[in-house]
């Protein structure tokens, strides 16, 4: 993919942010995915394996997780919590039934076969629809499939059928219900009983065994980490791939970066595929606002230790909440919200890789250092550019990633 | 058992039917009918063996009984030659169907032909068709139309015409069964769809080809009196018909009214099949061709779906069933959000941001690949350190000032727009106007005219005295012809004065 091409970058970073695109929710992206999906479909098949399959209404880049043992990628509700194992039952159970089901469905309908599905033998998973909390986690779950356009919602909503006032009348979309799962293996087709196993089984691809075949399978493997992950390190790469990545490292960022526009972070311990557009992720640092900030000057005082204890670290976020009170929403200083505070902070850092988590204490991850206070000192030029931070110099090196931002802004 | 030559004292042909050995005295029925159409009248157990495809057992004997028990069949002893003492010895019989027998089987294939219906519509019924409705005009045309030719015609026009409704009824029937295949009967779907397109080949061009052609006969022979062709039908008919006696006349007036009667709605059916009554009757045929077109977007409706589970590979609501029940088991809530990862892959992807200060610094003060400690650090803005936002709430400032950019661009486009319809409108001629016409032009109109000129002139070859032309966006024509001994003519504008031979213009707003 050539370099002149913004809109081609677009395209691609909608999709790896976005990878079920739908005439309805994204127009734009999925006309952009359109134009290009020749040159797309090429690249990815090319550099990581990815399938994507493209028509009138949606697109589809079918994704495969770099690493098994992520568990920061949550399915998420209309608030961004994460989905709970209820509704990751109930969605799949949602999905099994519409898959059996007629053209149209009413959200009464979906809940009561929902509820015969859960009863049949073999789910170990207790069921009822009757309160509304149990209710609001199937709406939570069809707003989810409204979102992919799995479903379409042609009367009524679904506030009513929270309130046991109505019902609401969808159409279901066959194709996007295709294209949901992303293994080329069914899942009722593994036969494993373990979850790991499982796991294992479901994503297993075969690996060739020709060197040139086992070098692509490397480089696509490495290649998906990268587009997918905010930081790669050294030490979480087998040694087979971490002579690929040191030898080959010039090559794979490159063609990301002419792809994508995302800038390879080469250091000692790893790299990052850093966004100069800062919108190619679904966790943001630096963020505005109470969370963000913690999260912030969580990672500034990290970055100078190797690990911190939960209670030092509580602490500090006590102080930092009494320090900024009057910018912070209400009651972070009440008790229990710098725990609760901590928590979250510490999510958003073990999700961009840069903290890890054991019990009772945290590991600072290398490039938590990237959010060290910056020392004055640094600034080589004699003029001290007032208060520049995150804004864009107009003497930009890359210009073509800034234009694509501009273009999409 | 009665007596072999006069079978049971009632008939119960159709018994056999809902016997236990159905399948049996069905085969055995049929072997005798089949013989029968070769006018063979008698069979031997062992020819209806042969026939059959059977053994000649004990089982077939005792078959052939119980048929000659239930007035089927009728047995008479077998008088013909023997080959072995075994045969000698053994009664010999030789079976025929009784009246009620073969009355019975013709009842039955007249059942088992109307249920079978395949419904597949004939076109060699629409060139039938076609062809007596020649002949009919043909004959219509004729001062004195032989009545046996007419009523041969009409009837044969009515049989083949019944046929053809009778199977468009039962394919549109079967159209209906479409939805039913949606549980997935794939080899029901598979024959159902080579019939639907085995109809579409052989039937769909022949109704619209044929079907004009036959409406226009219609028309043709309507116009040349199809009433009097009926009557004279209804005549012969009703001669048929009349009994002799005292009030034959009467009688036979009633039956020729009655005859007429019933031609007339045949012919009304036919019309009503054929040609469109407006848009809210529509013909039947034409009924057809759209529940035919609605059955192919079903078919391909089906083929999508059976395709789709096809390339599925296993059960897709299977194989949710199986990620519920492996949700339900993850060892905790980490776990949920792996297997939500790897199974459905709809995440996005997580990048850390830069910003192009940093880049630069890191360009500028550190070759890559020293460890991220030693590099230089993300720059922050002080104000989000301090205070948790930016200093403007919302997106940054680059991008209000675009959006302001692109406003004022918005506003001068529009402005130019306006102002390049006004010059257009000003420039506009009604005919041709002398150059020297034109008057004082402002800034704007006179470069538009000027640009006017200009393709104008471009057009024109060595020699040429008039040119026309049309702007490079198609939106203004202009024509041009030089006026002889026009003198010089100056056109004066808000920029200065042009000065140029004297020139007949005409410019026409195409937009308009």
């Amino acid at each position: 993919m050539s370099e002149e091409n913004p809109a081609r970058r677009a395209a691609l970073r909608a999709l790896l942010r976005r990878p079920l695109l739908t005439a309805e929710s994204d127009p734009e992206a999925l006309a952009l995915v359109r134009r290009h999906q020749a040159e797309l479909r090429d690249w990815l098949s090319r550099e990581t394996g990815w399938r994507l399959q493209v028509d009138a209404d949606t697109a589809r880049l079918f994704k495969t997780a770099p690493t098994l043992e992520d568990g920061t990628h949550p399915a998420r509700g209309k608030a961004g919590e994460p989905f709970g194992r209820r509704r990751y039952v109930l969605l799949c159970l949602a999905l099994a039934v519409l898959e059996r089901a007629d053209a149209q469905t009413t959200l009464g309908r979906l809940a009561e076969e929902v509820l015969n599905a859960a009863a049949e033998p073999g789910l170990a998973f207790p069921f009822g629809l009757d309160g509304r909390a149990e209710r609001s986690d199937l709406v939570a779950v069809v707003r989810l499939l409204l979102g992919w356009g799995v479903l379409r919602r042609v009367s009524g909503d679904e506030e009513s059928y929270l309130a046991a006032t109505g019902d609401v009348l969808y159409d279901v979309r066959r194709v996007v219900l295709a294209s949901l799962l992303t293994g080329v293996r069914g899942p009722s087709t593994v036969v494993a009983t373990g979850f790991e196993e499982r796991l294992a089984e479901l994503t297993d691809e075969p690996v060739p065994d020709t060197d040139e075949l086992r070098n692509r399978t490397l480089r696509r493997g490495l290649t998906r980490r990268l587009l997918e992950d905010p930081v790669v390190y050294y030490d979480d790469l087998d040694d087979a791939e971490r002579a690929y990545l040191v030898s080959q490292r010039a090559a794979i960022t490159r063609r990301i970066d002419e792809a994508t526009g995302l800038v390879a972070e080469v250091r000692a311990e790893g790299v990052a595929m850093v966004d100069p557009d800062d919108e190619l992720t679904d966790v943001r640092m630096p963020e505005q606002r109470t969370d963000g900030h913690v999260t912030l000057l969580l990672a500034e005082y990290l970055a100078g230790r190797k690990e911190a204890g939960w209670d030092e670290l509580t602490d500090f976020v006590r102080d930092m909440a009494v320090r900024h009170r009057t910018y912070w929403r209400k009651g972070v200083t009440e008790p229990g919200a710098a725990e609760e505070l901590l928590g979250i902070a510490l999510g958003k850092l073990a999700a961009l890789r840069l903290v890890e988590q054991l019990p009772g204490r945290v590991r600072a991850r290398p490039a938590i250092a990237r959010y060290a206070v910056e020392e004055p000192t640094v600034r080589v030029s004699g003029q001290l550019p007032k208060d520049t931070g995150d804004r864009p110099v107009t003497d930009d090196t890359r210009p073509l990633t800034d234009d694509t931002r501009r273009a999409d802004t | 058992m009665a007596d072999p030559g006069s079978g049971a004292a009632w008939p119960q042909p159709f018994a056999h039917l809902s016997a236990p050995n159905a399948a049996l005295y069905r085969d055995v029925l049929c072997s005798f009918a089949r013989a029968k159409e070769r006018f063979i009248v008698h069979l031997r157990p062992e020819d209806v063996a042969a026939e059959s495809r059977r053994e000649s057992d004990e089982q077939l004997a005792q078959a052939l009984e119980k048929l000659v028990e239930w007035g089927n069949l009728r047995a008479d002893a077998d008088t013909g030659r023997v080959t072995s003492v075994e045969d000698f010895h053994r009664k010999r019989l030789l079976f025929q169907l009784t009246p009620a027998g073969h009355a019975a089987e013709q009842a039955i294939a007249f059942y088992e032909e109307a249920i079978g219906q395949r419904g597949v519509l004939q076109s060699v019924a629409l060139a039938d068709i076609a062809d007596r409705l020649a002949a009919l005009s043909a004959l219509a045309g004729e001062d004195d139309p032989d009545p046996a030719k007419l009523h041969l015609l009409l009837l044969a026009l009515a049989d083949r015409f019944s046929s053809l409704a009778d199977n468009a009824q039962a394919f549109m029937a079967s159209l209906r069964r479409a939805i039913d295949f949606s549980d997935g009967d794939v080899e029901g779907f598979i024959e159902y769809k080579e019939r639907l397109i085995e109809y579409i080949n052989r039937f769909i061009a022949d109704l619209a080809n044929s079907g004009a052609t036959i409406a226009t006969l219609l028309n043709e022979v309507e116009a040349r009196g199809h009433e009097r062709l009926l009557g004279l039908v209804a005549r012969r008919e009703a001669a048929d018909a009349a009994p002799s006696g005292a009030d034959a006349a009467e009688a036979f007036g009633r039956a020729e009214a009655a005859a007429l009667e019933s031609w007339r709605n045949r012919w009304r059916g036919l019309r009503d099949w054929f040609v469109s009554g407006g848009t809210d009757r529509p013909s039947q045929a034409r009924l057809l061709r759209r529940s035919a077109v609605t059955a192919i977007k079903q078919l391909v409706d089906t083929v999508g779906l059976l395709n789709e589970r096809r390339s599925g590979r296993s059960d897709r609501s299977a194989d949710f069933r199986a990620l519920a029940r492996w949700f339900a088991e993850a060892p905790d809530e980490a776990a949920t959000h792996r297997l939500w990862r790897a199974a459905f892959g709809l995440t996005s992807a997580r990048h850390l941001t830069v910003t192009a200060v940093t880049v630069a610094a890191w360009e500028q003060d550190a070759p890559q690949g020293v460890p991220w400690a030693d590099a230089p650090p993300v720059r922050i803005s002080p104000q989000l350190r301090r205070t948790g936002s930016y200093e403007r709430r919302g997106k940054p400032n680059r991008v209000q000032d675009r959006s302001e950019m692109r406003r004022l661009l918005r506003e001068r486009a529009d402005r130019e727009a306006a102002e390049t319809a006004a010059a257009r409108t000003r420039l506009r001629t009604d005919g041709p106007v002398r150059l020297s016409e034109l008057g004082v032009l402002d800034a704007r109109a006179f470069r538009l005219f000027l640009s006017l000129l200009g393709d104008a002139l471009a057009v024109r070859l060595p020699g040429d005295t008039e040119v026309k032309a049309v702007t490079g966006d198609g939106s203004m024509e202009v024509r041009l012809s030089l006026v002889p001994h026009g003198g010089q003519v100056h056109i004066v504008t808000e920029d200065g004065v042009l000065s140029g031979p004297e020139h007949l213009i005409e410019i026409t707003d195409l937009h308009e």
